[in-house]
Order: C-alpha cells, then structure tokens, then sequence
C-alpha cells in the first residue's frame, strides 16, 4: 500500500514555508497543517483509501490504474485489483485525510469507486 | 470486475473480430476508427459532456465569484452519480462538504478531457497520434462512456451479460448492448496499447 509520510520538500504544496532573510529563517505554518497537526493530536489513527468492487470496470483497467497513480508494479496493482474483485474491497493508499481526499478524487477521475475513512 | 473475454480467451460473444483500433508504435499511441464507430464516438462523447454540466449555483453572488458556499445535492442521476462516488457514505456532513469542495472541478476536469478527445476523433481513413496526455484522456472518456451505459443497463453483476442469454432483435437494449460492448472493446484495446 502506499503511505504518504506527509509532504515531500519537493512538493510545495502544504509544505512549511521557509523564508530566509538574511541570517533570520522564518518558518510559516499553512491553515492547512495546523488542521493536520489538529487531527493529529486528537486521533492519530491513519486514514485509508478503499477502493470498491464495482461490475464494469474491467480487471486489466483497474490494474492499470492503480499502477499509474500509486506506482504499484504490475504484481502488487494486479493482486490489489484480485482482492477488491474478490473481497469486495481493498485498501491502495493511507495517510493523512487531505491525501487520501486527494487520492480518491484522483480515483474517481478515473471512474474508480472509491472511498475514504479512518482504519 | 469484468473481463472482455469469454472463457475460452475470446471477445464477448457477438461480438465482430476486428483489428485493434489502437496500437502502440515508436512514434506514440495510434488510433484509426472505422468510419460508423467514429460518428458514433462523436455522439456519445456529446451526450457525456452535456452529462458533465455542473449543477446550478444558487446564490447570484456566489456564482459571481466561482465559489460554493453550499453544497450542491447529490446527482439524481445514477449515471452522473457513478461518475462521482462518495468518499464519505457513512458521513453525510463529509460527503456535503467533500461535494462543495470538489464536484465542480471533477466536472470540469471530466468534461475538458472528454471536449479533447471530441475534437480529435480521427475521420475514415485517418491516423491520430496520440501523447501520454492524449491516451489519458481517451482512456477516462472511453471509460466513463462505459460506466454510464453499464448504469443504464443496471450492470449489477459481473455475469449480467452472460446471464442475458440470447435477446430478440427488436430488445430495447440490444443497442445499448452493442454501444456497451463497442466501448469494452475500445478500453481493452488502449490498455494494451499503454501497457
């Protein structure tokens, strides 16, 4: 399963801004990591994406997807997508709540069933 | 789940052999489309972006702006409901807020790729090349085309086709069936080619 350990440097996005002015660094806190560090201090239980069996979407295109928008190998998509078929469900992706958000609104993009909630 | 193959490896049944529609070459993703599939494409991709309207903005200033303060309902529609679940069915606040937030670029996000892939569908006897980009669009189009005529069949099941049986010609639904089929065939064919 994917984990997203929060956001990467690289990734501006809802990252900590640094600004450096002269020797002084000054760090701001978006709106958005403080309703983090929020959810964090009161329940720290990881959130999940669930993706849900469905009877039209093809097996080879639900392989596909999940190995184009998590980076699974063929392997792991492929027994992900085994399981969703069989048990009716299966877990791809778990982090914070904004990601998993993130994910199934990039799931649904693809016509996926997908779902979010904390394990 | 479905699968576009029978048991014994082979297309649903009734349907034509035909060769694949898209193929992968060094130079990208072709797409050639016989001249009947092509003009039906063209219609049933205007019929999905008429779908993909986004809902009413009640509140004039609201709309002025861009911006949702409420929510809008959930889609009547259980097509356009399939085409945007909900995340949060436990939690009809969540589900409320995640719909104010998201839906309308969902929409959009949905019918830009569908308004790309109308116009570049590839008349008789010509090639479209397509990028990354491009493949990504038609798979989601092709795939929502798919997900709107299964909703419309009532696909409950992974073996409603099967279980059909034989229909008379003149079933209401053999066209649905056929427009269905057609658009399983595609979705197969550009995974293939992408893999």
């Amino acid at each position: 399963m994917v984990h997203h350990a929060g956001a990467s440097p690289a990734d501006g996005k809802g990252a900590a801004e640094c600004v450096t002015i002269g020797a002084v660094t000054a760090t701001a806190v978006s709106p958005a990591e403080i309703e983090e560090i929020d959810e964090a201090l009161s329940d720290d239980r990881p959130w999940v994406t669930l993706v849900w069996n469905d009877p039209i979407n093809l097996m080879s295109y639900v392989t596909y997807v999940l190995q184009k928008l998590f980076g699974y190998d063929r392997a792991t998509a492929r027994k992900l997508m085994l399981d969703v078929h069989h048990k009716g469900r299966a877990s791809v992706s778990s982090g914070t709540r904004d990601e998993m958000e993130r994910d199934a609104a990039r799931l649904h993009t693809y016509g996926l069933w997908a779902t979010v909630r904390q394990d | 789940m479905s699968t576009p193959l029978d048991e014994d490896g082979d297309v649903a049944q009734g349907y034509y052999r035909q060769p694949d529609s898209f193929r992968r070459t060094r130079h990208g993703i072709e797409l050639r489309l016989p001249r009947w599939e092509g003009s039906v494409l063209i219609e049933l991709v205007r019929q999905l972006d008429r779908m993909l309207e986004p809902p009413p903005v009640d509140d004039p200033l609201e709309a002025l702006v861009g911006l949702r303060d409420t929510a809008p309902p959930p889609p009547e529609d259980p097509a356009l409901a399939r085409l945007l679940p909900d995340p949060y069915p436990q939690d009809p606040m969540a589900s409320g807020d995640f719909r104010r937030r998201r839906t309308d670029d969902a929409l959009a996000h949905k019918r830009d790729a569908a308004r790309r892939v109308l116009a570049t569908v590839p008349g008789p006897g010509e090639v479209l090349l397509l990028d990354e980009e491009a493949a990504q669009d038609w798979l989601t189009t092709l795939n929502d085309l798919r997900l709107v005529f299964g909703t419309r069949l009532g696909i409950t099941d992974d073996n409603y086709l099967d279980e059909l049986g034989d229909l008379s010609p003149d079933d209401r639904r053999l066209p649905v069936i056929e427009m269905y089929e057609l658009l399983t065939i595609l979705v197969d064919n550009l995974i293939r080619a992408l893999d």
